[in-house]
């Protein structure tokens, strides 16, 4: 009786051994497969966020970090403008389907990054006014991120996408730090429209969900500018 | 036989998912845009960055501007040279030199003293490619937020005069004949990466 005892407690040991040591790899595998993921990320948004600054000529540093932390909490420091750190959560990065968008999102942080070198009081200022201002500066970001996509070699409809998948719409921005979702995409379209017609003439986004939805939900405003266009008006549009 | 299953076909075809779900069409690509001429944009990637030689262009407006209310984004616009550009002992760029230009972007003028602004770009040079020279230049209105900041955060104590603060506006963005505008052209960023990369 007690030989069969000490069989199976060793059986079991050895049971329990085994079983650990797959955990134990198989979590390790879990780890590495995780940093690896990390790192091919962080390479990719390194690596369009060098060429969007390179092509664009930026005489400014700007670094970019991909943070795995889901969402931004509130309250915390935007380092866009203070230390010139772009950080991509993985929150953000996972509305990400191209390149295209991934340079949309970066473009729009390294025009306020490059924005805040500028100025008085060694960018102190100009930081401080988009700090105040952030509405006007948001699309002020958004059209200055079309040129720089474009010079990059990024499709600027991929703006368009991005922000249509990952920025809520409210209901009213009258008393808001952000303006209407809808707004903003009829003026990067409008700017897109003017400046950089050949994307929309030769649009490879056409069957693209995402933007099929922009055009769905932009019917009205889309027939404000078209009517602008047909007049030759230069007044600025009240979109949406 | 045959003309029933042609029949059969076509209203098959025509009733298809494949036609049923047919894409949005862009209604302004097709009415407007198509008539226009629209260039491909050409990205500018072949950069080297080794050198750092640089030439000053001076120039002035043609035509001044009042107020960046009286600009459009996309608006061309006309610069004139104002001394003889001199690259290796050679006039690249003669004095009196037409430059076309464009407006980038207007941006008007906010609450909290935050002032206007004129962003030009778009240089274009007969003899020089646009990829060399400076990207842009932003001509300014009058910075209240200098007064504005101060004023605001020293009035915090008597609320809420503070926040009346906002209301003040910042300057217009002018550009008169007689102001002097400069951008850089930088000659040995050559496009020679490629070249280089070759050898």
């Amino acid at each position: 009786m007690r030989k069969f005892d000490t069989i199976l407690i060793a059986v079991i040991a050895c049971m329990i051994t085994f079983t650990s040591s797959v955990y134990a790899s198989e979590k390790t595998e879990d780890v590495n497969a995780e940093i690896v993921r990390e790192q091919t990320v962080q390479s990719k948004i390194d690596d369009i966020g060098a060429k969007l600054l390179n092509a664009n000529k930026t005489p400014n540093r700007v670094v970019f970090v991909y943070n795995k932390a889901a969402k931004k909490v509130f309250l915390k420091y935007d380092t866009t403008l203070t230390s010139r750190k772009i950080v991509l959560y993985d929150g953000t990065y996972k509305f990400t389907d191209s390149d295209d968008e991934i340079a949309a999102f970066l473009a729009r942080n390294i025009v306020l990054a490059a924005r805040s070198y500028d100025g008085q009081f060694s960018g102190e200022l100009n930081t401080v006014q988009i700090m105040a201002s952030p509405k006007k500066y948001e699309v002020i970001a958004d059209k200055l991120a079309v040129d720089m996509m474009v010079a990059a070699g990024y499709n600027p409809l991929g703006l368009i996408t991005f922000i249509n998948k990952s920025c809520p719409q409210r209901r009213f921005d009258m008393i808001s730090s952000k303006n209407l979702t809808s707004k903003r995409l009829a003026i990067i379209y409008e700017y897109i429209v003017n400046k950089y017609p050949y994307f929309l003439v030769n649009n490879t986004y056409i069957n693209n969900e995402h933007y099929q939805n922009f055009l769905l939900t932009s019917q009205n405003n889309r027939r404000l500018l078209k009517k602008k266009l047909e007049t030759g008006s230069k007044e600025k549009i009240k979109y949406e | 036989m045959n003309k029933f299953f042609g029949i059969l076909l076509g209203i098959l075809l025509l009733v298809s998912p494949v036609l049923a779900n047919e894409p949005l069409r862009d209604e302004l690509v097709d009415t407007v845009l198509i008539n226009q001429d629209c260039p491909k944009p050409e990205p500018n990637l072949n950069y080297n960055y080794e050198g750092t030689e640089r030439v000053e262009i001076k120039m002035a407006i043609v035509d001044a501007i009042k107020s960046e209310m009286d600009v459009y984004e996309n608006q061309p616009v006309k610069f004139r040279v104002i001394n003889d550009v001199h690259y290796k002992g050679k006039v690249i760029i003669k004095r009196h030199t037409i430059v076309p230009a464009k407006v980038a972007v207007v941006i008007r003028s906010g609450m909290n003293g935050i002032p206007a602004s004129i962003v030009f770009g778009n240089f274009e040079f007969e003899n020089i490619d646009n990829k060399l020279l400076s990207n842009f230049y932003e001509v300014r209105g009058q910075d209240r937020s200098l007064l504005v900041f101060p004023l605001k955060w020293a009035l915090t104590i008597l609320p809420p005069s503070g926040s009346l603060t906002n209301f003040i506006k910042g300057g217009h963005a002018k550009v008169k004949k007689d102001r002097v505008i400069k951008i850089y052209y930088h000659p040995t960023w050559a496009n020679s990466r490629q070249e280089n990369t070759k050898l």
